[in-house]
């Protein structure tokens, strides 16, 4: 990674939106945002984020299903994933964290930071 | 779906739906039916179901399972079956897989004069009348036994009439025991049902006939319950000796004779109860009547039919109680899940705001701190919301009915929804009608049934694939004396299993989050708006919900307000106070 680190937040409250992208811009990390899994899929293609950070309850008529959807949608190389709220089964994708609701956004954005720094590492790491 | 529906036990109202594959059966939460009874293993039962057969099958439990009273290891169930498990008796139903048939081409309806028929109607009977079907005329001759047939067939007919039209279950009882003496000579009678929890026999009836001189005091064999109870058959119990009839110097001469007719009150699923009935025989009516028994085996089979008659309708109140209450409590448990969702979600947006409050001001950065603030305010306000429909929904209210606008009180709503939909991405459109005159309706009211539907389809369309749509529209149906308020939301609907239940007693348990809650919600908020507000929620799958109103009034106050508007409006028939002219007649 060269570039500021890009992480892609995908929530369908505006008010988690708007502070994440907050404390993670001061942090000079770039943010994306959507409110929709379609829209959030279309971004994640188009804009390749370090990092999706995703609402597990973003379709309540189809709640547990929101990150195969997801998955099925976009379609592309998964990048880690940040989970908000809870899941029966695990996720496929092995580079997937779970933060059950509710939860503080101060460990939160801690953790988002620890795993763009980790990527960061490994991207430094000689082939 | 096949289900099952609890029947007996803690669950009792309980229906289980389940699809084909495993479904497990047991006391731990992890089954997919858990049911809450000690005598039921952790892991009991499973049933396993494949192009629609389906098969119960033991998982060797400690207390068996049965179907239909006997114990099985595996077993296919049929739909109608009694499974058992643990003291909790469920009945097994699967819809029909075939098509139903149609029978529109065998049964057809024709006026006379295609169909060529020449009959004419040459007798009717009343409701009323047929109650007297089997009466005779007294100068009618007939023999002993037919009279007695027509008689038990009378008792039968007025007891089936007792249990179709009392609601009430102690004044069936009390009826069935008046039949019950009016057809058998009984000094004393009573009727016992079982208690629900402890499966104990309560008497509920009890009744002595006049001039009987045993007093009011019954005491009734437990020998005789027990038999009845677990045989699930009548008795006819006499303490005369069978040969003592014949002897003079027998005790029934010095005694009498003490008879008794004891029968279960079988119901389609269970005994719900007993109905006993006794006499005496002094020795000077034996000497008199030069009769020995007055309870014969007819009266026995009598007795068993009306008893049986009688807890039909038991177990009907029973189930249907248990069923709404079972549907009660699942509204409730859904009530407050929803709840806890909505204020864990304020939480949230809390939390959010007072970690960029406390953000802003480490970094003396007053513009992050005003946009927590932002945050915790409105919050603060959703919460305040949140409270404060809580309180009204739990008071009683009485509608305040006064000349208003539909249009006014929608547009109300659209622009207090605005920032809402704004925040999920939905748009609110409004397509209202211009012909709507002003109406007599409770505003404060009807504004808080629109608000409840218009919010919980906005929270639907925000579930939608795309950006959300919701539609509000008003019309005007003078020719069926309505108002139409239609709101439509594009999110994913109601599913179809569910479209049926929507509409009952209660609201489907498993759904109180969108369109569905619009069901309730709106429904008490629409029956407090006005008296005689008729409810009418047709709903599409989940798309369109339009809502026809037929605001009323008590009819002098209707007939008032027919009158063409005139230049000094007559005083109100209720209070004297002069109304404002209406445009139009308003109300129909």
């Amino acid at each position: 990674m060269h570039a500021s680190p890009s992480v892609l937040i995908v929530d369908r409250s505006e008010e988690t939106r708007e502070v994440l992208e907050t404390a993670l811009e001061k942090r000079g990390i770039r943010t994306l945002c959507a409110a929709r899994i379609h829209r959030a899929a279309e971004m994640a293609r188009a804009q390749q984020p370090d990092l999706i950070v995703l609402d597990l309850e973003l379709d309540r008529s189809n709640l547990g299903q929101v990150c195969a959807k997801f998955q099925a949608e976009a379609d592309c190389q998964q990048p880690p994933m940040v989970l908000l709220g809870s899941m029966q089964k695990a996720p496929a994708n092995p580079h997937c964290e779970i933060v059950a609701k509710p939860y503080h956004y101060g460990l939160l954005i801690r953790k988002i930071e620890e795993i763009l720094e980790t990527l960061n590492r490994d991207s430094r790491k000689p082939a | 779906m096949p289900s099952l529906f609890v029947i007996r036990g803690n669950d009792q109202g309980s229906r289980f739906e389940f699809a084909e594959g495993t479904t497990s059966i047991g006391r731990d939460a992890s089954n997919d039916i858990q049911l809450h009874d000690t005598e039921v293993s952790r892991r009991h039962a499973q049933i396993y179901g494949s192009k629609d057969v389906y098969t119960v099958s033991d998982l060797d439990s400690s207390n068996g399972t049965f179907v239909n009273g006997r114990p099985v290891e595996a077993h296919r169930l049929e739909s109608g079956d009694h499974l058992q498990i643990g003291r909790t008796l469920m009945l097994f139903t699967q819809p029909p897989g075939a098509p139903e048939v149609d029978l529109s081409d065998k049964v057809a309806i024709s006026s006379d004069k295609a169909f060529g028929d020449q009959s004419h109607i040459v007798h009717s009977v009343s409701h009323e009348e047929s109650s007297h079907f089997f009466e005779l005329s007294p100068q009618v001759e007939q023999s002993a036994w037919l009279a007695r047939a027509r008689g038990n067939l009378q008792a039968m007919y007025r007891a089936a009439l007792a249990v179709s039209q009392t609601l009430d279950i102690d004044k069936l009882l009390h009826r069935i025991m008046e039949l019950i003496f009016e057809s058998v000579e009984a000094d004393r009678g009573c009727v016992m049902l079982t208690d629900a929890d402890t499966g104990r026999l309560q008497p509920k009836v009890q009744r002595t006939r006049r001039n009987s001189k045993d007093g009011d005091r019954i005491t009734i064999s437990e020998t005789i319950l027990d038999y009845v109870m677990e045989n699930g058959e009548g008795v006819l119990t006499s303490d005369a000796q069978q040969d003592d009839r014949w002897n003079p110097a027998a005790s029934i001469v010095r005694m009498g004779i003490r008879e008794a007719i004891c029968v279960p009150m079988r119901g389609r699923y269970d005994i719900v109860g007993v109905i006993y009935i006794d006499t005496s025989t002094s020795p000077q009516e034996l000497m008199l009547k030069g009769v020995a028994n007055r309870f014969s085996e007819d009266h026995l089979k009598l007795m068993v039919a009306i008893a049986h008659q009688a807890a039909l309708a038991v177990e009907d109140t029973r189930y249907y109680s248990a069923m709404v209450q079972a549907e009660r409590l699942a509204a409730v448990g859904q009530t407050i899940a929803t709840l806890s969702h909505h204020i864990k979600n304020i939480l949230q947006g809390i939390r959010g705001g007072s970690y960029l409050i406390e953000m802003g001001l480490s970094e003396h950065d007053e513009t992050v701190v005003r946009k927590g603030w932002k945050i915790v305010e409105k919050n603060q306000n959703k919460i305040s919301a949140l409270v404060l429909d809580m309180l009204t929904f739990s008071k009683e209210r009485e509608p305040d009915l006064q000349p208003a606008d539909i249009n006014r009180v929608v547009c109300d709503v659209v622009e207090l929804m605005q920032a809402h939909a704004a925040d999920l991405d939905v748009a609110v459109h409004c397509r209202l009608a211009d012909d709507i005159p002003t109406l007599v309706f409770d505003p404060e009211g009807m504004h808080r049934a629109i608000l409840n539907v218009i919010t919980n389809a906005i929270d639907a369309a925000a579930d939608s694939e795309r950006s959300g749509n919701v539609e509000v529209a008003t019309a005007y149906l003078p020719e069926d004396g309505k108002i139409q308020v239609s709101i439509r939301d594009d999110g994913p609907g109601i599913p179809a299993d569910e479209m049926e239940r929507s509409s009952g007693p209660s609201c489907p348990p498993r759904r109180v989050v969108g369109p569905g809650s619009v069901c309730r919600s709106a429904r008490r908020s629409s029956a407090n708006t006005a008296d005689g507000l008729p409810w009418n929620p047709i709903r599409a799958r989940g798309v369109a919900f339009p809502w026809n109103c037929r605001p009323s009034l008590p009819e002098p106050a209707a007939r008032l307000l027919r009158k063409p508007p005139s230049k000094s409006p007559d005083p109100c028939l209720f209070c004297g106070d002069r109304y404002i002219s209406l445009s139009g007649t308003g109300l129909l």
